[in-house]
């Protein structure tokens, strides 16, 4: 098609519109044979944004990056970086720098000469190379073990070797795949913390991929959520987190995950009400007000966040939950509870003990009520 | 608990195999220091006058001086051995070589005809190479040859003389060429299992800092199949250096290599034992010394690696 952002394109000029994206995916499609893995991307990464693509195992993600990365081929679509197609170039060609799962470092390499890879394949000059691997290594905390082998070094250590690889490159661009899920839980703590605190000193772009929801939430700028080869959602953190568009994001986001019932809509009077199996719950006006003449068969979410235990509250704002299972976890109990045929998590702050069995009457932020068409599960 | 006290037979049974082993060994090793005279003559056992008569013997063309007892140096075993060395050592250098890009290429990248090439060099590795002799020894003599008054082989003849057509029989390049085909499946076959243990993400991550193919190649995968190689070469030495059938076919006077002349060394009519003996002896040396060397590389290699912890 003849537009005058094509001869743009085509005459390589950079499109028309100002401030373009660092990084733009355009009907990005994956095929191995004849399974279709990814059914048409469409991202833009704006500059040093930090982009978190998250989701399940086999969503895509992964693929997304090393697409974007070169270490797998584009079967259509193509990639933008600053606006140039780069899809068909080599990795080394990118300009990009990649952490990868397993690390990937040179076992036969120390430190060292791990991290000064890169460079020594630019042909930089020698005391070049040496003041870049000593600056790095003290970024990352590396500097007693330059002449270490990996195979001398622990998990975390190894990390930040990666890590540091990637910083000596001084790529504009920055890919992470999965980089904490080899460390144990402490540990991956410890490093997420000291990734977002790099965050705040390295202005790159960077791309991450997660399948963990916790790690997506406290790093992201932008969040991408991805299920079976599509994007589902992408924006801010706290607006997927608060409005999710339906109900896989809903579910994939926020630990406990979120609470599903099935429900009816009905109207009593001027007041919505969602109804289901031992509720029946008041629809917010706000809420109401958006739905227009959709009544009919929803799925009612509410996170466990958004059930407070409150004996008094009225009948037309609380759940009545039977509780089956009661994990103590020290600061709150965790309680899996039965609301007619469907369970129900919610979390107690509360040293009292609970009794299995016993019924407790939660309340429900009014805010905290998410519906989804049941079919399409689709936010309403 | 069984494990705490053998069976008597067992030990034996280890007694008779390491005598089995290392028999022939010692008992070569003893009988080149003893004339001919002692050897034949039955005088067994330790008891006899060490002489180094038969070492003289067969090193009388390298010497440098003239042992009192040969008035003429009959066998060239210096020269032979060179030829030993220089067929076995090239040819391995070129078995790793290719057989180690080869080995890459068939793990690594998908082409046609992958998979076919893959079981071909396995089953070429079962023939014998008995097989290949008499076909070898025509097209090396008769095939494969240079004409005489042609650019190339006119320039060859002018510079190293000799009669007819230049060909590869009785040349270096015909027994290492012959040796590499032989030896090549093997290599192929074993390196393919050390590169398949090479993570993929290793080459990806020097993808993406900027190396090409060749030189993640070179960087990454040749220095982490270090113990692969060194296991490789100390089989094709092995093999190279020790092969008789197809030397005997292709070598001529001036290309002998060691095996041919310790057989050569056996007339009709006197077989000098104390002399073959300490050829015999003379010709482990180098493998042993090669395979010291080699295995250093193989340790090494596998404490270097562990790329997970």
């Amino acid at each position: 098609m003849f537009t005058f952002e094509n001869v743009y394109k085509i005459m390589n000029l950079g499109s028309a519109v100002e401030s373009m994206p660092k990084i733009r995916l355009d009907k990005l499609i994956k095929r191995y044979g004849a399974v279709q893995v990814l059914h048409g991307i469409d991202l833009e990464m704006d500059e040093d944004e930090f982009t978190v693509l998250v989701g399940p195992s086999g969503c895509g993600k992964s693929t997304t990056l090393r697409m974007i990365a070169g270490l797998e081929s584009v079967s259509d679509g193509e990639i933008y970086i600053n606006d140039k197609p780069v899809s068909h170039l080599e990795p080394k060609d990118r300009g990009l720098a990649m952490v990868f799962q397993d690390y990937a470092l040179y076992p036969h390499m120390d430190v060292a000469r791990n991290i000064s890879f890169a460079l020594r394949l630019q042909k930089r000059p020698k005391a070049e190379i040496d003041a870049k691997v000593r600056e790095v290594a003290a970024t990352v905390g590396l500097s007693e073990f330059l002449h270490r082998k990996p195979g001398a070094l622990s998990g975390g250590q190894r990390q930040r070797v990666a890590m540091a690889r990637a910083l000596a490159k001084d790529s504009d661009i920055f890919l992470f795949d999965e980089p904490l899920s080899n460390l144990d839980a402490k540990l991956r703590g410890q490093m997420r913390a000291e990734l977002g605190v790099m965050r705040q000193n390295v202005h790159k772009n960077m791309i991450y991929v997660t399948h963990d929801q916790i790690e997506a939430m406290t790093l992201a700028d932008r969040i991408v959520v991805m299920h079976g080869g599509y994007i589902q959602q992408q924006g801010k953190p706290e607006e997927l987190f608060k409005r999710p568009a339906n109900k896989f994001v809903a579910g994939f986001l926020g630990s406990p995950p979120m609470n599903f019932l099935d429900a009816e809509l009905k109207s009593d009077g001027d007041q919505l009400f969602a109804a289901g199996d031992g509720f029946k719950l008041a629809v917010p006006s706000e809420l109401a007000a958006t739905l227009g003449e959709t009544a009919g068969a929803v799925t009612l979410g509410i996170r466990p966040s958004d059930l407070n235990y409150d004996p008094d509250a009225a009948d037309d704002v609380a759940l009545d939950l039977r509780v089956t299972v009661s994990e103590y976890i020290g600061a709150q109990s965790v309680l899996m509870c039965a609301c007619g045929g469907a369970s129900v998590t919610v979390e107690l702050k509360s040293e009292t003990p609970i009794a299995l069995g016993e019924t407790l009457r939660f309340a429900v932020r009014p805010e905290g009520i998410h519906l989804f068409d049941r079919k399409t599960e689709k936010a309403l | 608990m069984e494990h705490d006290r053998q069976n008597p037979a067992f030990y034996a049974l280890l007694v008779a195999l390491i005598f089995m082993a290392v028999g022939p060994i010692f008992l070569m090793f003893v009988n080149s220091f003893k004339l001919d005279v002692d050897i034949i003559g039955g005088t067994s056992g330790l008891l006899f006058l060490p002489t180094i008569q038969n070492y003289e013997t067969a090193l009388c063309d390298i010497l440098w001086y003239e042992p009192d007892h040969i008035d003429f140096c009959s066998l060239k075993f210096g020269g032979a051995f060179i030829n030993s060395l220089i067929i076995a050592l090239i040819s391995t250098f070129l078995t790793l070589v290719i057989g180690c890009m080869a080995a890459y290429a068939l793990v690594r990248f998908r082409f046609m005809g992958r998979d076919t090439a893959s079981l071909t060099t396995l089953m070429v590795r079962m023939v014998p190479p008995a097989v290949l002799l008499v076909p070898v020894f025509g097209l090396w003599n008769n095939e494969f040859c240079l004409d005489r008054d042609g650019l190339i082989g006119g320039w060859i003849r002018d510079t190293f003389g000799g009669r007819g057509d230049v060909c590869l029989a009785g040349t270096h390049s015909g027994i290492i060429l012959v040796y590499v085909a032989m030896n090549l499946p093997f290599v192929i076959w074993i390196l393919q299992s050390f590169i398949v243990q090479v993570p993929r993400s290793l080459e990806e991550a020097a993808r993406v800092d900027g190396a090409g193919p060749f030189q993640v190649f070179f960087r990454v995968v040749l220095p982490l199949i270090k113990p692969g190689l060194a296991a490789a070469a100390i089989f094709t030495f092995r093999i190279a250096w020790n092969e008789y059938l197809l030397a005997s076919a292709l070598s001529d006077r001036n290309t002998k290599t060691v095996p041919i002349l310790i057989v050569n060394n056996m007339s009709e009519f006197n077989v000098e034992w104390g002399v073959i003996m300490a050829t015999g002896m003379l010709l482990a040396i180098p493998p042993i010394i090669f395979t010291l060397f080699a295995s250093r590389q193989i340790i090494t290699g596998m404490t270097a690696g562990a790329v997970k912890g």
